[in-house]
């Protein structure tokens, strides 16, 4: 009876929780200007958690250093499912400038699932809402459907020239790589 | 036949009318407008008013993790005890002349009626495990043993003032107090009840957990402290007994100070007056919330136990020299 | 035959029974079987004794008067020695037997692990003895020499674990000051012989207040009245019950503090309803509500400060008792009877929570807060059987304490409205907050024992035998009773006792015969007729049962439809990170925040206040003594200017 309900009620209020895997603290900066009156992330429902176990999406920003990987980890996974892992910046995809480093251990996504990566250095607060509005879609598909690695579309993907695309990635018009 | 009449009745002042889901809806509904307005304040677009509705359900359809070393049955049933408390608080609290409890409502239980749902997430917090959730209890205990004080000494004025006006000596009925307001218009525009009434309307974010007495809570310190290892449907529980909190307190301020202000016997009138003094309050609330910043623990204490407790002093000697 | 069962015999009895469970088992006690047979049927047979005399005694409103060897008073005077049951005695006895039966039944296997038990059950039937002889004595004399024998036993139990840390310190604490407190009421009873050439209690109250100008009777009533207060271990005399406490077993514990303190309070009803009869004088209400605040708020903060489970628990316990006497000080029907229920209420939830405290000591070893957590997983009953006790002495409905506490606000603010006094309103405003200090200590304790983490040592603990489960069992079961139906509580016992309470005349010519009273004390106004009984509050006990099946339902629900046991293991290489505590991203590793530290949002703020008391405790015996030596020449002026 309350399935629907629910469904509905997944996408509509996405809690955030934020990790930051080594980073330089600019993301960081921007994923608090989400969430200024500026731009109000919590009139779309966003709302910043304390705790994991709150937590519908993990921000993860900076390029995953030795040191924090294991923990990382461990946080992503006492998040209750279902999750959405949201990249933030470059960072967690390339490794950005910190590429090759003995100390990093990124891209994240070999590690675990992302669902939507959102590029820069750093990205705005216009692409990261845009980011994670997707995210908070992409969850909701996946209460629907059940499964953990259910996607959507791309809505930025180019016209099916990029064979080697990676799957739900989005392109915002900053691509920060050194 | 008549007790299970009887208890047919019963059944549905808890179920419905004052009760869970009277408590559900209205509860729901009044965190909505006070995170509305905190956002409006800020000069933010603000959530929409069903959000809470929208956060309940989010969580009941996600997954619940007990953790390990938790023990698992204080774990669960904790929620559920807090919330059930708080609808009983709700049945005792009269809505103009309306009591769903009549005979039972009396001032001191809802006194330790309100102790419990604190009581219940302190010690489902406890059964966690966590350091986390062991600095907020000890935070939401501090906060309890200085709201107590202020409430105590409200409660005393009050009753000494409607004891006064019936000649009775002393009154602890909430049922009298209501009856009383009705007749003779509402406590809240007797001189000597004015501090009281401010003293309580502090301490409501006290109890509730707001700012700027959310020491017990702090998201960004302590990871929301003893909610910690919450998730899903236990969590779910936790914010609508947050919600239904915050309508028990400000109805209960209703009932206290603003009792007179029905317009007839019918239920449903008095129940869209009693809403409207709700809303009222709320914006007072919503205010404190959103222009305050979070005190340390020791300060909240000190604050409740001087100024607070200050003002419903005031109030009770006035009330005891009979102005 | 048939002569020897009727109930006339029934309080000599409950006595005599107990002493000779006492004589047999040093005769008999090498066998265990035999030993504890003899113990519980002691026990057993004084409980049913008492039970059996609430018919006459409460019900019917009888005054029991046994002589031995039928001695009956001749002349006007009364020489024989007499037992007498009123309603108030016979309270205090259920109260009593009652607990020394559960403390029995624990006993046997709570002490298995120890050496010298006959000498053990010697010394409790001895204890045992000792409090129902003082509370069904009718002579004041046997008082002294019953406060004697409970005081010796209650000292030799308390070194009963002399291997202990500090047990031969707090027994010799408590031998020196105790002894202080039986001298003072041999003295005391001495002063009286010489004045009015009686002992018997009867006779004593109805001359006694007819002396009160004679200075020498004054100083009798100080005397008295300290040494009883040592007995009730009221401030200034608390340090000695947190050091007796915290070294005796926990079944004695029990007895101290359920027992052994009734005692005391009995005694000082006893005086000052009954022998001087004082308790008209708004003074003399003042001296009892005064040292019962003074008992209620110093012990629930020095309460707050303990670091050890029975030490907190001793403070408590005399915290309620200040409850107790401040709600008897009031002077009020409803003041007396919300006293002696809650006096009743101690009793059972103390019991119980002493009784928990044996059984992590049983198990762990120690009572310490701070090594301990955690062992809700461990000893899933003995959690929820304290919780049940901790809930109940910090006043959450439906348990026993809010009852009894709810009434004995509703006193102390009629009394203030009655008596236009404001100041009985800060009494209730400070019943009220130690209240949720009461709470407060509680919460610390659960926190460090029972929630929390379990330290890695406590790995193989395990539930305390079904024995100590089925004596703990019992107070529960009797705290969620005596708390929902607080009605029948008063209709059978403290209506009765409060009834008797103010009626002493009726006691007095009970005993001397028809017309004693009047006769000595001139004609008397009947405060018994003003005794009006209204009920403080009404529980309905249908809702409350439908939101209970309401609760329990949900909880069903919730626990039947969850997810609780989805593993799946990740990346990570440990084996459930899932389901570890969060610990910002680390590893989760021991950590335990303090019990002593729970709460320094609150002591911060009291610090001069916490560092004056801990200075003012010094554990020092000869501090202690001093303090027993003032409060005597407190009392002694307190005396000589108001009476």
């Amino acid at each position: 009876m309350f399935k629907k309900t629910i469904i509905e009620s997944t996408g509509k209020s996405p809690w955030l929780f934020h990790i930051n895997a080594g980073s330089c603290n600019g993301c960081d900066i921007e994923i608090v200007s989400v969430l200024t009156p500026r731009y109000d992330a919590e009139r779309v429902g966003f709302k910043l958690v304390g705790s994991p176990r709150h937590a519908d999406i993990a921000v993860v920003s900076g390029p995953v250093t030795k040191q924090s990987l294991p923990r990382v980890l461990r946080t992503l996974e006492q998040i209750p499912e279902p999750r959405c892992i949201v990249t933030c910046g470059s960072c967690p995809q390339s490794g950005n400038v910190f590429r090759d480093s003995y100390s990093v251990c990124g891209p994240l996504s070999k590690y675990v699932h992302v669902d939507v990566d959102i590029a820069g250095c750093t990205p705005k607060p216009e692409a990261i809402m845009d980011g994670l509005l997707l995210a908070a879609q992409i969850l909701a598909e996946k209460k629907k459907t059940g499964n953990q690695e259910a996607t959507l579309p791309n809505p930025y993907a180019p016209e099916k020239t990029a064979e080697e695309a990676k799957p739900a990635e989005e392109k915002t018009e900053e691509k920060g790589e050194a | 036949m008549s007790v299970i009449l009887n208890a047919l009745v019963d059944l549905g002042y808890i179920l419905i009318f004052p009760g869970f889901l009277f408590c559900f809806l209205c509860g729901m509904l009044l965190c909505g407008i006070e995170r509305k307005i905190v956002a409006r304040m800020q000069k933010r677009v603000g959530p929409p008013i069903l959000q809470p509705l929208y956060d309940f359900f989010k969580l009941c359809g996600k997954e619940t993790i007990v953790p390990t070393v938790a023990n698992k049955t204080v774990y669960l049933a904790a929620p559920i005890v807090g919330l059930a408390a708080l609808v009983v608080i709700q049945l005792f609290i009269p809505v103009f002349n309306f009591t769903a409890f009549a005979g039972n409502a009396d001032i001191i239980v809802v006194l330790y009626l309100l102790l419990i749902p604190a009581l219940a997430e302190i010690f489902g917090a406890a059964a966690t495990g966590s350091p986390f959730a062991g600095v907020g209890l000890s935070r939401e205990m501090v906060t309890i043993i200085s709201c107590e004080l202020p409430l105590v000494l409200v409660f005393l004025a009050v009753g000494k003032a409607v004891g006064n006006a019936i000649g009775s000596g002393v009154v602890f009925s909430l049922q009298t107090i209501a009856a009383y307001q009705a007749e003779n218009g509402c406590l809240l525009f007797k001189a000597s009840m004015i501090p009281a009434a401010i003293a309580f309307l502090l301490t409501i974010p006290g109890e509730t957990g707001m700012h700027p007495f959310d020491a017990a809570e702090a998201e960004t310190e302590i990871c929301e402290g003893m909610l910690a290892e919450y998730s899903g449907k236990p969590l779910a529980v936790y914010k609508l007994s947050h919600a239904v909190k915050l309508l028990t307190l400000t109805s209960l301020f209703v009932a206290l100070f603003l009792g007179g202000l029905g317009t007839g016997i019918l239920l449903v009138d008095g129940l869209i007056t009693f809403f409207f003094c709700v809303v009222v309050i709320i914006c007072v609330v919503a205010l404190i919330d959103a222009s305050t910043a979070r005190l340390k623990i020791e300060q909240l204490f000190k604050y409740y136990w001087t100024v607070v407790s200050g003002l419903a002093a005031i109030s009770l000697i006035l009330a005891w020299f009979g102005l | 035959m048939s002569n020897l069962l009727n109930y006339i015999h029934f309080p000599i009895y409950s006595v005599m029974v107990l002493f000779l469970g006492a004589f047999l088992i040093v005769v008999l006690g090498k066998n265990k079987f035999l030993r504890h047979l003899i113990a519980v049927l002691a026990a057993g047979i004084s409980l049913a004794c008492m039970i059996a005399l609430i018919k006459p005694v409460m019900l019917n409103g009888e005054v029991i008067a046994y002589w031995m060897g039928n001695r009956v008073p001749a002349g006007g005077y009364a020489i024989g020695i007499a037992m007498e049951v009123d309603a108030l005695s016979l309270f205090f006895g259920l109260l009593i037997s009652t607990a020394v039966f559960v403390s029995c039944v624990y006993s046997v296997q709570y002490m298995s692990h120890d050496e010298n038990i006959p000498q053990y059950f010697t010394l409790f039937l001895m204890l045992a003895g000792g409090v129902m002889g003082l509370v069904l004595s009718g002579d004041i004399f046997n008082m002294f020499i019953m406060v004697e024998i409970l005081t010796f036993a209650a000292v030799a139990l308390t070194a009963f674990r002399n291997k202990v840390y500090g047990a031969l310190e707090a027994a010799f604490k408590y031998l020196v000051v105790g002894c202080m407190g039986s001298t003072c009421i041999l003295a005391g009873v001495i002063m009286l012989y010489a004045n009015a050439h009686t002992l018997n209690f009867a006779q004593l109250s109805g001359i006694i207040p007819g002396m009160m100008s004679n200075n020498s009777v004054k100083i009798a009533f100080a005397l008295l009245f300290v040494g009883f207060s040592t007995k009730a271990f009221i401030v200034p005399f608390h340090p000695l019950a947190a050091d007796a406490h915290g070294a005796a077993p926990a079944s004695i514990s029990v007895l101290i503090s359920g027992v052994l303190t009734k005692s005391g309070i009995y005694g000082i009803i006893r005086l000052t309803y009954f022998l001087f009869q004082t308790m008209g004088l708004g003074s003399f209400q003042f001296l009892l509500v005064f040292i019962g605040c003074v008992s209620m708020f110093l012990c629930v903060t020095m309460a707050l400060a303990q670091h050890d489970f029975k030490r907190l628990l001793a403070f408590h316990s005399i915290s309620q008792i200040g409850y107790v006497l401040t709600a008897v000080g009031l002077y009020t029907a409803i003041g007396f009877s919300a006293g002696i229920y809650h006096a009743l209420n101690h009793t059972l939830f103390k019991g119980l929570l002493f009784l928990a405290a044996g059984a992590v000591l049983h198990e762990t070893g120690t009572t310490n807060l701070d090594e301990l957590g955690g062992l809700s997983k461990k000893m899933p009953h003995t959690t929820v059987l304290f919780l049940i006790g901790a809930f109940s002495i910090s006043g959450i409905p439906p348990f026993n304490g809010f009852a009894s506490k709810w009434m004995i606000y509703q006193a102390c603010y009629e009394k203030a409205v009655e008596s236009g006094n404001i100041g009985y309103v800060l009494v209730t405003v400070i019943c009220l907050v130690t209240s949720v200090l009461t709470l407060a200590s509680f919460v610390k304790v659960s926190q460090s024992v029972f929630f929390g983490r379990l330290p890695e040592k406590y790995e193989n603990v395990k539930e305390v035998p079904w024995g100590m489960r089925l004596a703990m069992g019992m107070f529960a079961v009797l705290c969620v009773i005596t708390g929902l139906f607080p009605n029948l509580v008063g209709k059978f016992l403290t209506h009765p006792a409060a009834t008797a309470a103010f009626n002493a005349n009726g006691y007095i010519d009970a005993m001397m015969g028809e017309g004693y009273a009047s006769s000595a004390l001139g004609p008397f106004m009947n405060s018994a007729q003003n005794v009006v009984f209204y009920e403080a509050g009404v529980w309905s006990p249908v809702s409350w049962l439908l939101i209970l099946c309401i609760v329990l339902l949900a909880v069903t629900i919730v626990a039947v439809t969850g997810k609780y046991e989805k593993v799946n293991a990740l990346a990570t290489g440990e084996p459930d990170a899932k389901h570890a505590l969060f610990f910002s991203g680390e590893e989760a590793v021991y950590s335990q925040v303090g019990g002593s530290d729970l709460f320094w949002g609150f002591k911060h703020n009291w610090r001069h206040y916490f560092s004056f008391m801990h200075d003012l405790h010094s554990g020092i015996l000869n501090d202690y003594a001093l303090w027993a030596v003032v409060a005597l020449s407190l009392a002694m002026l307190f005396m000589l200017i108001v009476l």
